[in-house]
């Protein structure tokens, strides 16, 4: 297994609303969505998804429905709704913009100074 | 936001299925993992333990996700809730001291707002209220006016486009029946259009339309729902049917809904009559129905989307229509001035009209705010309750903060602890108020005029109550809250908790704001009583114990004199005679006199009094010089007049006024008067301010339609004469009850708010005692029971009881002089707002303010007595081996 970085803080529900805005998926698909998105280059708490997925549930943008999973038993499925997609767009861009700063400014020379 | 309410509420509702859904969730997590596992080569055994490490403390995510959704917030609610619950069920004294305390605070506020809400704020049952407006008329000089005349109701209800209706009302009472069988009954004299106005439907027949208020339609009544259910017999065979009304029979065409009882509060109208149909029932009230009597007060509802500034507007320009049709061609210039004059004014009116408004509201509000310094000193005891307790659960505390609960949480148990107090003893509050709001209308009701409200406590005084337990709850739980948690685990629980003693400033600082809250109370309470005092020991300048007064009728030619010589006859009766008015009796009279040769005014300047030959002797009134009226004074003979001594000092200073002659104009007519005697001031028409210039004319030289009263002087030992004086006067006067009330009473009746003020302010000014009394009580027992070990060395080292006992009420001292000293100025700012109300005495009088001080402390001492008596009973081996 590749050498795994800490999660930042903050950015599990972003995952979670990008793996689920590829498609509905329960909460252990959403795991292994991002696992496979990342490359397994994230280390998620497993537990920890729960209470991110409830309070993203909470706030209304996803959202769970009970159904039946591949193997026949039920399971709750999340899917993104369009309060989830705005606020997907919203932090992808803010994402993009802190990640280009943070970028820029660690490439940053001495002798730029 | 809507989606978190959802959520919430979903989650409220199907708690369980919540639980559930999330430990399914999990389970089917960690059993995919397992799977998964199995299938990259473990054994099943490692796999499910590797899924379960993976996944981390079930427990810790599950409280994270509930969290998350706000559930456990509500779950710790609850835990702190059943916790408090059983912290006072552990302590019972604590918290039934508390609550009782905050039942006794927060229900003499409940009471005296329940009190307040059912004249000043409870909406009329009827449509729409709030949409309902009372017409004022306002003078140039500012003061406003909202009685109108019948013709005015009228034109201002025809304007159209102006209000959808517009309806005049005004209480009365009437007889109904005949015989045995006659007795009052309350009515409202309406304008037509009153029930379109209030927009009511009737429960059962019709109710009146603008075509019942014309003269000479038939009379016909709406009864009140109460009275067709208690006297007319709630059936259907009722309506339709004549009821007689001073022996004129007038059919009750309708019943009003139940709850409606009239437009007038205060009171209630058991039938609802048309004004125009008066003159036919008192053919003398015809001028009621002119333009010179303003008694009818109006309530209007607006056009549907017409503004109230827009009616305004409206009204405003057709006023001088409508003032033009209300005046006597034959008025002078001024009096047809005072009603042109005026501009109109728009008031809401959804909670109806009553006069004992501008009679209570006054005295209703420094109630208020008596009840509020009474459930402040309240707080300030359960405060110092928490405070001590708070001491004693320093161990408690200190564990659960050393086991990692934090401060906020304890805080918020405390909190919510404190919110229990408060909401158990807003439920008692609530009983008590029921309780007492039948004794506090009977103490604001006399015979003649009993007040008629429901101080029933409605969703106002429910929702007042509970706004001022949470407020209560704030006051007393924040302090001892924050005091108490700040604690450091270590030392309590390392050492045993006597060492580590709180040493609060919060306990004196709170004793000695309710030393200076009750000081102010009990002072506001000794100036009511002695208010009270003052006026019914105050020599009135006539005797009214051992007098009989019958009204006998209020508008009618005068009574024969034969009827008091059979009066006299009557055993035990002193003396006897007519009058038009009685003293105090509310009622007044009065006329433009003044010397002869002088132009009259047409204002009124002195206050009248018809009254017979012997009226002075009855009313033990000295004639100070000149005679009384006699038999020979009479229609036939020279017109004569007798003065008060305020009327000759103020016309004829320095001089007899004897043989001086007055013109004056005499119902209507002007007259020349010779005075023929001096009569001693009296206080006639109020206890307070000074005797009205007044002059007496004799009852036989009166002429048209007067208000007769009889009043009867009897021997001490006399028995009720009221069987005799019916036999002997009710064929006389057949469509009149004849009520015999004490002369004494009707004095007594005139200080219904001094009354009022000295009994409930006393009420409370003792409760404020009571309350303080228990503060001190219980501060100094806790502080001497948490001192016994200090004690118990002092006494071993030599101290004596005395010094001890002295030890202890010295904790008192500090507190109590700084309560006087914050107390007595506070008292004295606090009274210019009542300053008005008093009698006899002015807010500063030192008297007072030491009669309170030496009260006040008093009661500390006593309260600080028991602790400081077991202080000294303290066994100083017993004490020491304490430890």
């Amino acid at each position: 297994m590749a050498e795994q970085a800490e999660l930042l803080p903050g950015t599990l529900d972003l995952l979670i609303l990008k793996a689920l805005s590829l498609g509905p998926l329960h909460g252990y698909g959403v795991l292994l969505r991002i696992e496979q998105m990342t490359r397994g280059a994230l280390l998620v708490e497993q537990g920890a998804l729960y209470p991110a997925l409830y309070r993203l549930e909470h706030q209304g943008v996803i959202e769970g429905t009970w159904g039946t999973s591949e193997n026949n038993r039920r399971a709750k499925y999340y899917s993104v709704t369009a309060a989830g997609r705005r606020r997907l767009k919203e932090a992808t861009d803010s994402w993009n913009r802190t990640a280009a700063a943070m970028t820029a400014a660690l490439k940053a020379r001495p002798s730029e100074g | 936001m809507l989606a978190r309410l959802r959520s919430y509420a979903r989650t409220l509702r199907a708690r369980n299925a919540f639980e559930d859904g999330m430990d399914e969730e999990m389970r089917f997590h960690l059993e995919r993992r397992t799977e998964d596992l199995v299938r990259r080569g473990l054994s099943p055994a490692d796999a499910a333990r590797r899924a379960r490490l993976e996944f981390g403390s079930i427990e810790k995510q599950k409280d994270l996700a509930r969290a998350g959704v706000g559930v456990r917030l509500l779950d710790e609610l609850r835990g702190d809730v059943s916790y408090a619950l059983r912290t006072f069920v552990r302590n019972k004294g604590f918290a039934a001291t508390a609550i009782i305390t905050l039942a006794l605070g927060i229900g003499s506020n409940a009471a005296i707002f329940s009190l307040f809400d059912a004249l000043m704020l409870r909406w009329l049952p009827v449509n729409h209220p709030e949409q309902l407006l009372q017409v004022l008329k306002m003078s140039p000089d500012g003061t406003s006016d909202e009685s109108f005349s019948y013709p005015m109701v009228r034109a201002i209800d025809a304007q159209p486009d102006l209000f959808a209706a517009a309806a005049g009302f005004s209480p009365a009472s009437l007889t109904i029946g005949s015989g045995t069988g006659m007795r009052r009954v309350r009515v409202a004299y309406v304008s037509g259009a009153f029930y379109d106005a209030l927009g009511l439907t009737p429960y059962e027949g019709r109710l009146l339309t603008r075509a019942d208020d014309e003269r000479g339609a038939p009379p016909v009544a709406v009864a009140s729902y109460d009275f067709w259910r208690q006297q007319l017999g709630g059936t259907l065979a009722a309506i339709s049917q004549p009821v007689l009304l001073r022996g004129v029979p007038v059919v009750v065409i309708g019943v009003s809904p139940p709850g409606f009882a009239g437009a007038t509060v205060g009171t209630v109208a058991d039938l609802t009559i048309p004004a125009a149909v008066l003159p036919q029932l008192v053919p003398r009230m015809d001028p009621l129905l002119g333009p010179g009597n303003s008694w009818l007060r109006i309530l209007a509802r607006p056009r549907p989307g017409v503004s109230v500034g827009e009616t305004t507007a409206r009204l405003g320009a057709v006023w001088p229509q409508i003032t033009a049709r209300s005046i006597d061609p034959r008025w002078s210039p001024t009096r047809k001035a005072s009603v042109t004059g005026t501009r109109p004014m728009l008031t809401p009116g959804g909670t109806g009209w009553t006069y004992l408004r501008s009679i209570y509201v006054k005295p209703l509000q420094v109630l208020m705010g008596v009840v509020a310094l009474v459930l402040l000193i309240g707080c300030a005891n359960v405060a110092s309750l928490m405070l001590a307790r708070s001491s004693a659960r320093q161990k408690e505390l200190a564990v659960r903060l050393a086991i990692g609960a934090s401060r906020e949480r304890l805080i918020r148990q405390l909190l919510v602890e404190s919110l229990m107090l408060s909401l158990l003893g807003a439920a008692a509050a609530l009983v008590i108020a029921k309780v007492t709001g039948g004794l506090l209308v009977s103490i604001v009701s006399t015979a003649r005029t009993q007040i008629v409200i429901d101080p029933t406590p409605n969703w106002h005084v429910i929702a007042f109550t509970a706004g001022v337990a949470i407020a209560t709850a704030v006051l007393f739980g924040v302090a001892p809250a924050l005091q108490s948690t700040r604690v450091d685990p270590a030392p309590v629980l390392k050492d045993d908790m006597r060492t580590s003693t709180m040493r609060s400033r919060l306990l004196p600082a709170l004793l000695a704001s309710q030393m200076a809250l009750s000081l102010v109370l009990v002072i506001g309470a000794v100036l009511f009583v002695r208010t009270l005092r003052n006026l019914k020991t105050l020599d009135p300048g006539f005797h009214a114990d051992g007098v009989l007064i019958v009204g006998l009728d209020q508008n009618g030619p005068p009574v024969s004199a034969s009827v008091l010589e059979q009066v006299r006859q009557l055993p035990d009766v002193r003396s006897a005679s007519f009058s038009t008015h009685t003293p105090l009796s509310g009622a007044s009279w009065s006329e433009p006199a003044l010397p002869a040769g002088r132009p009259l005014p047409e204002r009124d300047t002195t206050l009248f009094v018809g009254a017979s030959p012997r009226f002075f002797e009855t009313l033990q009134l000295p004639i100070l010089s000149g005679r009384e009226f006699s038999d020979a004074d009479t229609r036939q003979s020279p017109a004569v007049a007798i003065v008060n001594e305020a009327y000759a000092t103020r016309y004829f200073p320095g001089q007899s006024p004897i043989g001086q002659r007055l013109s004056a104009i005499v119902r209507r007519e002007k007259r020349d008067l010779e005075i023929v005697g001096l009569a001693r001031n009296a206080n006639t028409s109020s206890l307070r301010g000074r005797p009205p210039l007044t002059v007496y004319v004799p009852y036989g030289q009166l002429t048209g339609d007067v208000p007769t009263q009889l009043e009867i002087r009897v021997a001490g030992s006399a028995g009720d004469l009221t069987p005799a004086l019916q036999r002997l006067l009710q064929p006389l006067l057949p469509n009149v009850p004849i009520d015999v009330e004490r002369l004494a009473a009707q004095v007594d009746g005139s200080l219904i708010r001094e009354r009022m003020m000295a009994s409930l302010a006393g009420g409370f000014g003792l409760l404020a005692l009571v309350l303080a009394a228990v503060g001190i009580y219980g501060l100094l027992a806790y502080t001497v029971a948490r001192r016994t070990r200090e004690i118990g060395i002092r006494m071993a080292l030599g101290a004596s009881r005395a010094g001890v006992i002295a030890l202890v009420l010295g904790g008192t001292r500090l507190p109590l002089l700084i309560g006087i000293a914050v107390g007595a100025p506070a008292a004295w700012i606090a009274s210019r707002w009542f300053e008005s109300m008093l009698f006899g005495l002015k807010a500063t009088d030192a008297a007072v303010i030491g009669t309170a001080i030496v009260i006040l402390v008093a009661v500390a001492q006593l309260a600080a007595w028991l602790p400081a008596r077991r202080a000294a009973r303290v066994d100083p081996l017993v004490a020491l081996r304490q430890e």
